[in-house]
């Protein structure tokens, strides 16, 4: 006959079960208070920091780079979360989300005439013009931060080097390194022809025919055969002065 | 920014690709867009009716950076406002287009409105008075031909009734919103 459990025998299993709890929950909590006592340390000072320097964070470009630098080496990213003292204290977390949504706007809406491609400057002079009421200077640096955040939504936020130029990405296009040339021996004057490519850059006039046809179906270039010497000129929105020229709107009403 | 009167002209316009018909599609399709809204702008700010596609319209070309439209690069953009009702030929020949910033019945609900605001219901005016008027307002100037499809529209809804003057000049109509 199989031997059935006790009423005794259970109340003392459940018993010992209620002793190991309670010293289980003491020992995790003595540990969660050290923590929070830690926490609460660290929390206030860098709070003091950065209450006195509150301003100089949010006015200041350099010193806010500078901040970002210190929180980096500490471990801290005062952007990572929208919760918590930094966004209650500094408003930083919304200042780069802020900037990152109206980088996505102007990336989109100058998308029809650069097919994606923006030269960082332009970027960063049209966001200040955005923002003139706000009157809180916006530098390249800020720019790459927040571009830096828009990476988690994986929408292809990329900042590319062209020759000595940044460039933000906001299409999924893979250029290669031949796109690269052509885009940086287009910096110098906004557009290039097929015979300056073969005389900078020793192309045979079929790599740079193909390289140009890609970028022109990618919308990133456009062709002109205006000029007076009958030259098919392909232009490049992207880095063509046209279009950063300051106190510029651009097309912005598109 | 470069103007041409007291029109503020658009940055695109010194670009010189924009120019030149682009050959790939969505490339185009930006193209002939701000080019579409240029030609209207342009054309109400200034009270243009009539584009000649020969003509040395001001659009057309910019000296500044020595670019024109070709003959074939005006007659699409002019067709893409066409397509939408914004514009049409006035000949076979697609030599003069006529352009309509207000469709044909946004100027009928346009004039209705008009005479609603002004208390001109069951008067009668002539076509040379609606013409007449402060420069700001968007009758003045109209083009004649355009006025009077516009009011035979009306006719044809019962709204307006077209009187035969003893001259083109004493042309009236009658409204009965």
């Amino acid at each position: 006959m199989r031997r059935r459990p006790g009423i005794a025998g259970l109340k003392s299993a459940a018993a010992a079960r209620d002793q190991y709890r309670l010293v289980g929950e003491n020992v995790a909590r003595i540990r969660a208070d050290v923590m929070k006592e830690q926490l609460e340390t660290f929390r206030t000072q860098l709070e003091d920091f950065a209450r006195k320097h509150k301003n100089d964070i949010r006015k200041n470009p350099t010193f806010r780079s500078q901040f970002h630098e210190m929180c980096a080496k500490v471990g801290v990213d005062p952007l990572a979360s929208n919760k918590g003292f930094w966004a209650e204290l500094l408003g930083i977390g919304d200042f780069y989300y802020e900037l990152g949504v109206q980088i996505v706007d102007i990336c989109l809406s100058t998308r029809s005439h650069n097919g994606g491609l923006i030269n960082l400057q332009e970027l960063c002079s049209l966001l200040c013009q955005r923002r003139k009421v706000a009157r809180e200077a916006v530098t390249e640096d800020d720019c790459l931060r927040a571009i830096s955040k828009l990476k988690v939504l994986g929408s292809g936020f990329e900042v590319i080097s062209v020759g000595k130029k940044k460039l933000v990405r906001s299409v999924p296009t893979e250029l290669n390194k031949d796109h690269n040339e052509i885009l940086e021996v287009a910096q110098a004057q906004g557009y290039v022809t097929i015979e300056e490519l073969e005389k900078r850059l020793s192309w045979s006039s079929g790599r740079a025919i193909d390289a140009l046809e890609t970028l022109l179906k990618e919308g990133l270039a456009m062709i002109d055969d205006g000029h007076r010497d009958g030259k098919r000129r392909y232009w490049f929105p992207c880095v063509a002065s046209i279009f950063s020229a300051p106190g510029s709107d651009g097309f912005r009403s598109l | 920014m470069q103007r041409l009167g007291n029109f503020k002209l658009p940055q695109f316009f010194n670009f010189p690709p924009f120019f030149t018909l682009q050959p790939v599609k969505e490339t185009r399709e930006k193209q002939v867009q701000v080019w579409k809204q240029l030609l209207l702008d342009y054309c109400r700010s200034q009270k243009i009716f009539v584009i000649g596609l020969e003509e040395d319209f001001p659009l057309f070309s910019n000296p500044v950076i020595e670019r024109s439209l070709s003959h074939e690069a005006r007659e699409v953009f002019l067709s893409a406002l066409i397509s939408e009702g914004h514009a049409e030929w006035m000949d076979k020949d697609h030599r003069k287009c006529l352009m309509l910033w207000l469709r044909l019945q946004e100027w009928a609900d346009y004039i209705l409105n008009f005479v609603k605001d002004n208390g001109l219901q069951d008067g009668v005016m002539t076509i040379e008075e609606m013409r007449s008027g402060t420069e700001t307002h968007e009758l003045a100037g109209i083009d004649r031909g355009l006025l009077l499809r516009v009011l035979r529209l009306l006719e044809q809804k019962g709204k307006a009734t077209i009187f035969k003057g003893t001259s083109a000049d004493d042309d009236g109509v009658k409204f009965s919103v």
